[in-house]
């Protein structure tokens, strides 16, 4: 069985952690005092892009590079830390601030540090009122004992961390979305480019970063970028010659619930599959695995035959779904997936901001449509529309034509597509939502669609076998377009 | 018709307390706007609700017009724009609070507590006569370990059952 490998979590249950001198006695701030007394700021910026750390909010995009884009002589910059744990399924980042809030500010230490950021602003959900305590109270240690304020340890370094409360809304946890919340507006999320990194928190350059990320800096300062790497799989990326290599390095907080005997947050390297997952957990509560949501409940879902897939960033994007945030929601054969899906699509119907047309419109359409399959009142008969595409004159529109569509799903599947549309990887929205709607939508309906049909024909939600509810294997999208990835070991 | 208006609002005016969390706060940000979320949070917590005048007297206070609060406090769920219970009880309801039976603990405080629940439209069909509670459904609160949650205020209460449920509303001061 694989073995936890707490690095992030290591002190996470020794008592008054969350006191300065307890987590002084821990080696708390050595990472933090070995990068101000070893290293100049480019070296720090310069570990993090070779220790391939990557982003844990839920895009995986490489932290190194994304600091590599911030413009160096435009000031002030700012470092925004998200706290806005809101994603359905996702709970490691509570655990930190409540339990350990000193790890993260040394974490934000450390990239202020690098970047030479002065302010940080950490946008806590309203709900976390622990977290926000426990941090405020952490922060005010932390000034006391001048690792915060003006000229930190007399390096001349400023740097002053502020907690700012969200207010309910999971769209700030996008990152432009969570930009204009702090700037005390509507959070709705701005259109890119330019980035943050550019143009972010009133306007000036801004490092977005979750805290999961920042909490990694320092282990990665203090015990080099070689003892990093060899954590997690390194893929080639065969398109290149000779492979290029795919990064999938450090721990990460894989937080597991619904159908298992223990749930909650284990600390592992990256790159176990979703069985051994379940395994560590406790193993399944119930028979047997009927699906698998495995990052957070904007990914697409995991049928049982998937469950080889590693969990990692790039094993998920090719296998069709994604890592996310790390939040995996197991559902047994008791559990009934239109049922599962109408709970998703009430979550995003409720949490669309409204500003785009899609989006705010074709949410609420497809919760109807699920919700009326889940009713028995699906419908059967097929509809015919007007057929939209290159009309006349090569501009987009009513091209004149009808199209037929049948039933329900084919309608939730076009509503959803053109939120975002799933194959192609385009959305008509302005930030990711479309596709975090979109993504669970289509793929429940396509990989389950025993059970949507069933629905349907009897006019009430019934609970197939696993067997008779999942598609299978040959008819299966996912599966059918998957690639599993080699190390670069097996590939030399 | 203006003259009603005004008559109907109790004048808000943030307490010593509050204007020193305030001034404390504005320093925080390069522009006043910025401060709009930590402000109507202090604000809702002293008046219990947003009420009009709540949101002219921050307008005022950080120089933005009071449609711009208005704006703000329309999009949060956290804000209210009506009055609500001294307890406001909410019940997580997502995916995994739903698989660990969610819907068990929402149907007994519904019928403990003999309260429909409360829509962002109508806060007062979720709130019981004598003002104590407010009963509404949330998105998740990033406790799926312990479902199914819900929040009280500001304390969370884990693995709940119907027994727990009852247990812990009996200990609540009054």
């Amino acid at each position: 069985m694989v073995q936890e490998r707490r690095i992030l979590y290591e002190h996470l249950d020794v008592p008054n952690i969350n006191t300065f001198d307890v987590y002084r006695q821990h080696d708390g701030y050595k990472g933090f005092e070995k990068a101000i007394a070893e290293y100049q700021p480019d070296d720090i910026s310069k570990m993090v892009m070779d220790s391939g750390l990557k982003g844990r909010g839920g895009a995986g995009f490489s932290t190194g590079l994304k600091w590599s884009f911030v413009p160096k002589d435009i000031e002030p910059r700012y470092l925004c830390c998200n706290a806005d744990e809101s994603e359905p399924g996702t709970f490691s980042n509570r655990y930190v601030l409540e339990k350990n809030p000193h790890l993260l500010i040394e974490g934000i230490l450390i990239c202020c540090y690098a970047m030479g950021i002065e302010t940080t602003y950490v946008y806590i959900r309203g709900e976390f009122t622990l977290g926000k305590k426990m941090l405020d109270a952490a922060l005010e240690e932390a000034y006391q004992q001048g690792y915060l304020g003006d000229n930190i340890k007399d390096t001349g370094i400023n740097v002053n961390i502020y907690t700012h409360p969200g207010a309910g809304a999971y769209i700030c946890g996008e990152e432009t979305g969570l930009i204009e919340s702090l700037e005390g507006k509507r959070g709705q999320p701005r259109n890119k480019p330019p980035f943050p990194a550019v143009e972010g928190v009133f306007m000036k350059p801004t490092v977005v970063q979750n805290v999961e990320t920042l909490c990694n800096l320092p282990f990665i300062v203090d015990k080099g970028v070689e003892w990093y790497t060899e954590m997690g799989p390194t893929y080639g990326d065969a398109r290149f010659d000779p492979p290029k290599p795919d990064q999938n390095t450090g721990t990460k907080l894989y937080c597991i619930s619904g159908d298992v005997n223990e749930p909650g947050v284990y600390e592992l390297e990256l790159g176990l599959t979703c069985s051994e997952l379940i395994e560590v957990a406790g193993g399944l509560r119930g028979e047997e695995v009927k699906a698998v949501i495995p990052g957070g409940s904007s990914a697409p879902i995991l049928t049982h035959y998937e469950l080889d897939t590693r969990l990692d960033f790039t094993s998920l994007t090719l296998a069709k779904s994604m890592l996310g945030s790390g939040g995996i929601i197991v559902m047994n054969e008791t559990r009934n997936i239109v049922d599962c899906l109408l709970n998703i699509m009430k979550f995003y119907a409720h949490e669309s901001c409204g500003q785009c047309t899609p989006c705010r419109w074709g949410t609420p359409w497809v919760r109807d449509i699920v919700q009326r399959i889940a009713d028995g009142e699906g419908r059967q008969e097929k509809i015919t529309r007007p057929k939209f595409g290159i009309a006349e004159g090569g501009r987009w529109g009513d091209t004149g034509e009808t199209e037929e569509i049948y039933e329900d799903l084919d309608l939730l599947e076009s509503v959803a597509n053109n939120i975002a549309n799933v194959d192609t990887m385009t959305w008509n929205t302005i930030c990711v939502f479309g596709i975090a709607v979109s993504w669970p939508a289509v793929s429940y309906m396509r990989k389950f669609r025993p059970e949507f049909e069933a629905a349907i024909r009897e006019g009430k939600l019934v609970t197939l076998s696993v067997e008779e509810a999942t598609v299978p294997p040959e008819e299966n999208y996912a599966f059918q377009q998957r690639i599993i990835p080699k190390e670069m070991s097996e590939l030399a | 018709m203006s003259d009603e208006i005004i008559q109907l609002e109790t004048p808000f005016q943030f307490n010593e307390e509050n204007k020193k969390q305030f001034d404390e706060l504005i320093g925080r940000y390069p522009i006043k706007e910025a401060a709009m979320l930590p402000t109507l949070h202090l604000a809702q917590r002293q008046a219990g609700y947003i009420t009009p005048a709540v949101m002219r007297h921050v307008a005022d206070l950080l120089e933005v017009t009071v449609m711009k609060v208005k704006d703000v406090v329309t999009f949060y769920p956290m804000f209210f724009e009506e009055p609500v219970g001294e307890y406001v009880i909410r019940v997580c309801q997502t995916l995994p609070c739903a698989l660990r039976d969610c819907k068990v603990v929402l149907d007994h405080l519904k019928e403990k507590l003999g309260i429909d629940v409360a829509s962002e439209t109508n806060l007062a069909k979720g709130t019981t006569d004598d003002g104590k509670f407010t009963l509404m459904k949330v998105e998740c609160l990033a406790s799926c370990d312990v479902a199914p949650v819900i929040m009280i205020n500001d304390d969370l209460h884990k693995n709940l059952t119907p027994e727990k449920v009852d247990q812990i509303l009996a200990e609540l001061p009054s």
